[in-house]
């Protein structure tokens, strides 16, 4: 290998080399955080939330007028939804996984905790609730129907009760025995007994730290005249159900408007809107850089061809064949590449460490570098592969041609 | 050492056929130092690129220490270059981003020689023409004679049965000309065959035998070699043309 005399040769001509080799550098440093953040983002997008989503569907109702009665206008609504064809379980809700809003409080082991031991979202919801969600229920039972009580808007909630998601139920009785226990709610007592737990449900918020925690309180509470109706349908049926229960509820109850009917995919689909937008933005970034990298790359290494005409074809007829010029541009450009790497994976990490220490970003893993060093030393051959071919073929006349 | 007969050489585009060499042949032997002359466009750069072995011919028999190098490919045309010949050309050619032991190492690397033996004979040639004290230097800070040495260390390193030279002194002041054709001739007379390009008649005279090319054709030559040096070994020299 000719590393040495093309190393001394490129160390006369220093600019070339430093400017493509921190072009280099800057493109690993970015593409390998911006595909960090990418499977970040793509990770988080793809956490299950817990429900089926395929089949579920939710809308809200809002009365008006003098004497709307929410809890019967809720019970006649959920009446109609339970014997609609296609529709498999239908629940009040105050809020769902991914929408985005919804409510929060601290739960405690003791009372008066003055820390919470941790968080969580609460979903108030009816005995219905855990097939209405189609979540998995691994320990204990689902609310009884003498279990839902009956609550106005502002009421502190009080449950007897509650399901928890198993995250939440580790988080609080780490052993995994929360199943029958007590916790305490927001202020504190009365106690809570842990009658159920469900494998998984997430809160409606995507960034949340605690984001697993989840609780099911039991009690019939519209928000004001409003209320949030979830509805799970036969697999398939989804969009078909969707518009029927639209058109059933307006004219069951004219005292009240029905809200859009939204599917949970599209909830899923806005939920991480600006993920997908970063990752998509992220993305293009990388496809950039990288065609700016590659062009670079061409641009060098045909002006080099081109200014070295007479070289090749002195190398040519000193004895050098067509494939020791391809080699040899070939060396250069992995010695150009190879110091920018270097001086990329330095950046890289530091890049990393400023994103953790500015945005509590994670560590980046270290298996990223390397393999952005193969994915750039695999381009700037490909790279140069085209002018590489084009040198090759200088013919040796050319040496002995007039200047 | 070197035989073309009848060579032919035409350059073609689709609408002309030019002749670059035709029915062109002539003997060099081993040990001698032959000139060829000629005007500007007689042929003579073609018959050095097709001697050298950096063209291709279009008709006749060439051969090179013995090989009929027609039906040889690029590779084997190449490695046939690298081991048989050396080459001097008008600019020097020296690759300006290498220091002079690099330089001189550039045909050494394509022959495959060991590290150890690049060095000896980088060394042994550079210091054979002078320039031993100066091998990290760049061609840049050398004077156009010193350069030719370097080329000339260059083409001897390899060892080379055959020296092509291309007006070797025409890019030289008179006073550097003269030393690198002293040179040349002392590299001659250790034996290794030369044959040298070149109008300048004086330049001409020196070498043993001249062979002059006008249009593509051998029209003169002179029959024996002079002999510089009544101590040098004893050198035949044939030149024949065909159409001469």
């Amino acid at each position: 290998m000719e590393i040495r005399p093309i190393f001394s040769a490129l160390m006369r001509s220093k600019v070339s080399m430093v400017l493509i080799g921190l072009q280099v550098a800057l493109t690993l440093a970015i593409v390998c955080n911006a595909l960090f953040i990418i499977s970040q983002r793509l990770e988080q997008m793809n956490r299950p939330s817990g429900m089926n989503e395929a089949d579920t569907f939710t809308f809200g109702s809002t009365g008006f007028g003098q004497g709307f009665d929410a809890f019967a206008t809720q019970a006649a609504d959920l009446a109609l939804l339970r014997q609609m064809p296609g529709v498999a379980a239908a629940a009040p809700t105050n809020s769902m996984p991914l929408s985005g809003g919804g409510w929060s409080t601290g739960v405690s082991l003791q009372p008066q905790q003055k820390t919470p031991t941790t968080s969580t979202t609460i979903y108030i919801v009816d005995s219905h609730a855990i097939d209405a969600f189609d979540t998995q229920l691994v320990a204990g039972r689902a609310f009884k129907p003498e279990e839902i009580e009956r609550k106005d808007f502002g009421d502190r909630l009080q449950p007897r009760v509650v399901i928890v998601s198993k995250a939440l139920g580790d988080a609080l009785f780490p052993n995994g025995d929360a199943l029958g226990k007590e916790v305490y709610l927001g202020e504190g007592p009365p106690t809570a007994t842990i009658v159920g737990v469900v494998d998984r449900l997430q809160q409606p918020w995507t960034n949340s730290d605690t984001i697993e925690n989840a609780m099911l309180v039991p009690a019939f509470m519209p928000y004001g005249t409003s209320t949030r109706y979830l509805v799970r349908t036969e697999p398939g049926r989804r969009d078909e159900v969707m518009k029927e229960v639209e058109v059933k509820l307006a004219e069951a109850n004219t005292g009240r408007i029905i809200g859009r009917m939204r599917s949970m995919e599209e909830t899923r689909r806005n939920a991480y809107s600006q993920d997908r937008a970063m990752a998509i933005i992220l993305g293009v970034v990388i496809v950039a850089l990288l065609g700016i990298t590659a062009l670079g790359i061409v641009g060098m290494a045909s002006f080099w061809v081109a200014q070295r005409t007479r070289q090749i074809g002195t190398r040519r007829a000193l004895g050098a064949t067509k494939a020791d010029i391809l080699r040899y541009f070939q060396t250069e450009n992995f010695i150009i590449t190879t110091f920018g790497l270097v001086l990329g994976a330095i950046l890289a990490y530091g890049f990393s460490l400023w994103l953790m220490d500015r945005y509590q970003s994670p560590r980046l893993p270290w298996h990223y570098v390397p393999i952005g060093f193969l994915c750039l030393w695999a381009l700037g051959q490909l790279a140069v592969l085209g002018p590489a071919l084009r040198a090759s073929r200088v013919p040796p006349a050319v040496a002995t041609r007039a200047v | 050492m070197l035989k073309m007969t009848h060579l032919q050489k035409v350059y073609r585009t689709h609408l002309i056929e030019t002749h670059a060499l035709r029915d062109f042949s002539i003997h060099v032997r081993e040990g001698e130092f032959v000139a060829v002359t000629g005007p500007s466009g007689s042929g003579k750069t073609t018959f050095l690129n097709i001697a050298g072995l950096l063209e291709e011919f279009t008709g006749g028999e060439f051969r090179l220490d013995g090989v009929d190098v027609a039906g040889l490919d690029d590779n084997a045309r190449s490695k046939l270059r690298n081991e048989k010949i050396g080459f001097i050309f008008q600019s020097f050619n020296l690759i300006p981003d290498l220091n002079l032991f690099d330089n001189v190492d550039v045909p050494l690397r394509y022959r495959g020689f060991a590290a150890a033996d690049r060095k000896k004979r980088i060394e042994e040639s550079l210091s054979r023409v002078g320039l031993a004290s100066r091998m990290k230097h760049y061609p840049s800070e050398l004077s156009g004679g010193q350069q030719q040495r370097v080329a000339i260390a260059r083409a001897l390193a390899g060892s080379p049965r055959l020296l092509m030279a291309d007006e070797p002194t025409g890019n030289l002041d008179s006073l550097m000309a003269r030393g690198v054709m002293e040179l040349l001739e002392e590299v001659n007379r250790q034996g290794t065959t030369i044959i040298m390009v070149t109008h300048d008649p004086e330049l001409a005279a020196r070498a043993q035998r001249n062979v002059h090319v006008i249009d593509g054709q051998v029209t003169d030559f002179e029959e024996a070699p002079k002999l510089r040096d009544p101590g040098a070994p004893a050198r035949g020299a044939e030149a024949v043309a065909a159409n001469g």
